[in-house]
């Protein structure tokens, strides 16, 4: 835009009589919405652009021949406009009817049945009498998986539609154009759509629902408890439903996942993986006893990153009274990262949120197998990749090709040369004009031959990125996983704060597992476990165990109240959803001498130095208003000082990943035994190759074969992916339970396959 | 006519016929002539004369004014409220409930449960349903809300049972199927209204 016409900052309209204020580039719709006037629409979805199917938004303006879409239009200054009047209902009840042409009357049974936006307009617009008619196709219904799809229900909104292809990246669904023929169709193969139920979640009316919840229930039957999503570390907003599980049996079941579709997304694990629930707890004073004796002798405590703050809290309190160490070999990693970054930035935490994200022209991701670690984050950098055309350069070991749609360069290095990239990143990212004498340096010196010849990453590639950053604007850098079990982790962390500080690119740290941030931040974690260890959710000499297989048992996050700290830094409140019958981490606390009635009694308590609030658990928001705005909890408060801005050490000499190779990640929906447990995502865990990759270990598609990763034997059915390319292989983690928990190496390792057994056996 | 009249407890003033009783015997001698006249003319026979003649008439003539209650019982109004009966299709013998809970929702005292599901069919099935007559309040609603006919009111008053359940469950309330051609619909709240095929808009066809 021209610097020359300088546009006002807000403009003031008048709707329906009432003057509004608004920023500039509102739409109609939005002010209307913003100042509590109601425009009735079919086809609007708040998080992705304007659709404009329905019309039913029309508005008259003044001076204006004809109707405006107040979705589309922007408001202008001075403008008046009556959102209601005879011709606008007769308008808007025609439309209506034309929906309802050949609609099936089966709202009996519809699962959308009561809050269904069809239904509602219906009666809104009193269409009682029908004027217009086409002959009725056949449509019949198809199933996709977890979602089914009934097109004679559907209105053609296209909600669906732009939302997989704006918020979820995947362009699975589009429309077959056929006039009144017209239909959605899923474009992928089932296993190549994120099945994440996103179109799902925000169709309006019964045409695509969940196959497993359908006909189960009827929507006001339903208890919505509002809670955040446990599975990784983006802490969605989402509702559990509830209802009692069947006439004969009064317990609570969850029914299903809602979620505020409008604002808010979720994933396929956070929405349909969540009958974790551990039901057999039973309270035996015999083992509160035993329990808390072994927190009592306990020199180590290791626990995972599945829980609360409260808990991570009442932890270290333990820890305090009885002398344990604290260990959490998910986060400990993170942990040092964290510190390290802290230390050479003097910001508390990164700067990037998910919204930076959306709205960055270049993204930038290292260390993460995106799809499988965050998916919220790959949405983010989908709708950045949509509405801002951003560049997308993606370095890991491994192509990812189901994100071939937004990935502009994809950037191969080698396993364990992480830091190395780092470093390579460094000397193209950093602006040498600002940065300082020193690090300009640091950075002239470094053996860049050297460098790229043992990561793998060339000198061409690091000037085509520095091509895509000419001129633009808004940057991100991702960083994940495979960075913070690096044995050289710190250093890693100074390069990307010194990329940080003197670059434009704003960082984004993904915690590696659930609240893998509030535990960091909370808790003193200590690098091994020693002596007679405790596992809270973690194998141990005494396991407490939410998944009901240790000696004493644990509310699952669906039983229990608390905060998580989600990768935004935002404290995000959940609540129970299901009863639980057994003991608390409270429970064995007080056992112990430890004041605590309620876990949620230690919310106002978290540590105030690491940007917590003093409020109590009640009093956090959990919600979205009427412009989108998150008020779920509070974010942590940012400090940002000078730092030490320590120097980066020259990257150490590499050590060497030659033949096949391993990587530590739990496919899509899969991200820890909470999820395995689930009902509907309930799978074989299967090693994942490429055809060199076999033909490079010499075993073939189907073969068994046993090996060992991070100290833990395996068996597992061996499975050429064709998507895959390289030596290197997917072995998930999801299916060995509490094990899963303690792993704290790092994420690739050399692959020393045996067979167990051919596919033709 | 007003409520004044019935409010008016002066019998001397109204249109009251006196019977002619004649005098009590007031002295205990009077008194047991009264019931010595009244034994010796046998005014005792009169009486039993009108219930012999009775119940010749009972027994010989078919002319019975009582009914063997357990064994025999009064048809009663057609819009009584009694337990349920679920009515079945015609012309396929399967249900008419479809599932949709508006019964469930609707119940006031909140009696009703259902369990539904996907079935084979691609249809919703009720996998269970109950009604809980120790709560019920047979005030209809139920009937009148639903949209198929489906739950209807039946005539079966008796609700004495060594438990509750053994007539709460769906297939206790159901139309047996050899019993089909005998089902009747339900003419209380919620039936076809009976100039129902006048009031229906036609949904314009395009075939």
């Amino acid at each position: 835009m021209s610097e020359t016409r300088r546009m006002p900052e807000t403009v003031t309209l008048t709707i329906d009589g009432k003057g509004v204020t608004v920023p500039w580039g509102t739409t109609i719709l939005q002010a209307a919405r913003q100042n509590g006037i109601y425009i009735p629409t079919m086809c609007y979805l708040s998080k992705v652009e304007p659709i404009g199917s329905c019309r039913m938004c029309v508005v008259e303006v003044e001076g204006v021949d004809g109707m405006i879409l107040s979705c589309q239009e922007k408001a202008v200054d001075g403008a008046v406009i009556r959102t209601n009047s005879e011709e606008l209902f007769h308008e808007r009840q025609k439309i209506m009817e034309l929906y309802d042409v050949n609609h099936p009357l089966e709202c009996g049974v519809c699962d959308k049945s009561g809050e269904c936006d069809l239904q509602n307009k219906t009666l809104e617009f009193a269409v009682d009498t029908q004027h217009f008619a086409a002959r009725d196709q056949h449509r019949p219904v198809k199933n996709w998986g977890f979602i089914s799809y009934d097109p004679s229900l559907c209105v053609m909104c296209e909600k669906c539609v732009r939302t997989c292809a704006e918020i979820i990246g995947d362009d699975a669904l589009a429309i077959e154009t056929g006039g009144y023929k017209s239909t959605i169709v899923n474009t992928r193969d089932l296993s190549d759509c994120a099945q994440c139920g996103e179109c799902m979640a925000v169709c309006p009316v019964g045409a695509l629902v969940s196959t497993d919840f359908k006909y189960t229930s009827n929507a006001w039957e339903l208890d919505r408890i509002p809670a955040s999503c446990a599975h990784c570390s983006a802490g969605c907003q989402m509702e559990y439903n509830v209802k009692p599980s069947s006439i004969d049996n009064p317990e609570p079941r969850i029914y299903r996942v809602t979620n505020d579709f409008e604002f808010s997304s979720l994933c396929g694990a956070g929405r349909f993986g969540y009958d974790f629930e551990n039901r057999q707890a039973k309270k035996d004073p015999q083992i509160l006893k035993e329990a808390a004796e072994a927190f009592a002798k306990a020199e180590t405590i290791r626990f995972s990153s599945v829980i609360s703050n409260e808990e991570a809290l009442l932890l270290s309190r333990i820890a305090e009274r009885t002398g344990a160490r604290l260990v959490c070999d998910e986060a400990r990693g993170y942990q040092k990262f964290l510190r390290a970054y802290r230390q050479a930035s003097g910001r508390s935490l990164p700067g990037a949120d998910l919204e930076s994200v959306r709205r960055s022209r270049v993204i930038l991701t290292l260390g993460t197998r995106l799809y499988d670690d965050a998916p919220m984050v790959k949405f983010a950098v989908a709708t950045a990749s949509r509405r801002e055309k951003a560049q997308v350069i993606y370095c890991h070991p491994m192509e990812d090709l189901r994100l071939q749609k937004q990935v502009t360069q994809f950037i191969k290095y080698e396993a364990g040369s992480e830091e190395g990239v780092a470093a390579l990143l460094a000397t193209t990212l950093v602006d040498r004009t600002q940065a300082p004498e020193e690090l300009g340096r640091f950075l002239e010196d470094l053996d860049i031959g050297y460098l790229s010849a043992e990561s793998n990453v060339s000198e061409e590639e690091l000037d085509r990125l520095k091509l895509t950053l000419w001129k633009s604007k808004r940057f991100t850098l991702i960083v994940g996983e495979d960075l913070y079990n690096h044995p050289r982790v710190e250093n890693i962390a100074r390069i990307l704060a010194a990329i940080e500080r003197h670059s434009d690119f704003e960082l984004l740290v993904i915690p590696p597992a659930s609240n893998s941030l509030g535990v960091s931040l909370i808790c003193d974690l200590a690098d091994e476990a020693q002596g007679y260890t405790v596992g809270v959710n973690a194998p141990g000499d005494y396991v407490l165990s939410a998944l009901g297989d240790g000696d004493c048992d644990l509310p699952a996050m669906n039983q229990q109240e608390g905060t998580l700290v989600n990768l935004e830094g935002r404290v995000v409140p959940t609540h129970p959803a299901l009863p639980y019958g057994g003991w608390e981490l409270a429970d064995i606390a007080r056992e112990l001498g430890i004041g605590v009635r309620e876990i949620v009694d230690l919310t106002p308590e978290l540590p105030a130095e690491e940007g917590f609030r003093a409020v109590s658990f009640d009093e956090l928001p959990d919600y979205f208003d009427v412009t989108g705005a998150e008020h779920r909890g509070y974010l942590l408060e940012r400090r940002s000082g000078e730092g030490d801005g320590a120097l980066p050490e020259e990257p150490e000499e590499l050590e060497s990943y030659d033949g096949t190779i391993l990587y530590r990640c739990n496919p899509g929906k899969q991200f820890s035994p909470f999820t395995a447990k689930t009902h509907q995502l309930r799978e074989e865990a299967k090693l994942l190759g490429s055809a060199q990759f076999a033909t490079a270990a010499r075993i073939q598609d189907g073969d068994r074969v046993r090996f060992v990763q991070d100290g833990i034997e395996y068996e597992r059915e061996f499975r050429i992916d064709t998507s895959m390319k390289g030596t290197v292989a997917i072995n998930p983690v999801f299916d060995i339970g509490l094990r899963g928990f303690a792993i704290s190496s790092y994420r690739f390792s050399p692959a020393k396959l045996t067979k167990a057994g051919s596919a033709d056996e | 006519m007003s409520l004044e009249q019935f409010k008016d407890r002066n019998v001397g003033t109204q249109n009251y016929t006196m019977l002619d009783l004649g005098e009590s015997p007031k002295t205990g001698w009077g008194k047991f002539k009264q019931v010595a006249k009244r034994s010796v003319k046998l005014e005792l026979f009169t009486g039993l004369k009108v219930t012999f003649r009775e119940m010749i008439k009972a027994l010989f003539m078919g002319e019975m004014h009582t009914t063997k209650y357990p064994f025999e019982k009064l048809p009663i109004a057609p819009r009584y409220r009694a337990i349920h009966e679920m009515k079945r299709l015609l012309e396929s013998g399967h249900y008419r409930c479809i599932g949709c809970g508006l019964c469930e929702k609707i119940c006031i005292a909140d009696c009703i449960r259902m369990d539904t599901r996907y079935d084979e069919n691609q249809r919703k099935e009720v996998s269970e349903y109950t009604i809980n007559f120790g709560r019920c309040i047979f005030c209809g609603y139920c009937a009148e809300v639903c949209p198929e006919l489906a739950i209807v009111h039946g005539g079966r008053y008796e609700n004495a049972s060594e438990q509750r359940a053994s007539f709460a469950l769906f297939e206790d309330m159901l139309t047996p199927l050899d019993q089909l051609t005998q089902q009747k619909e339900y003419p209380g709240f919620g039936a076809v209204s009976p100039d129902a095929d006048k009031k229906i808009k036609k949904t314009p066809l395009a075939y």
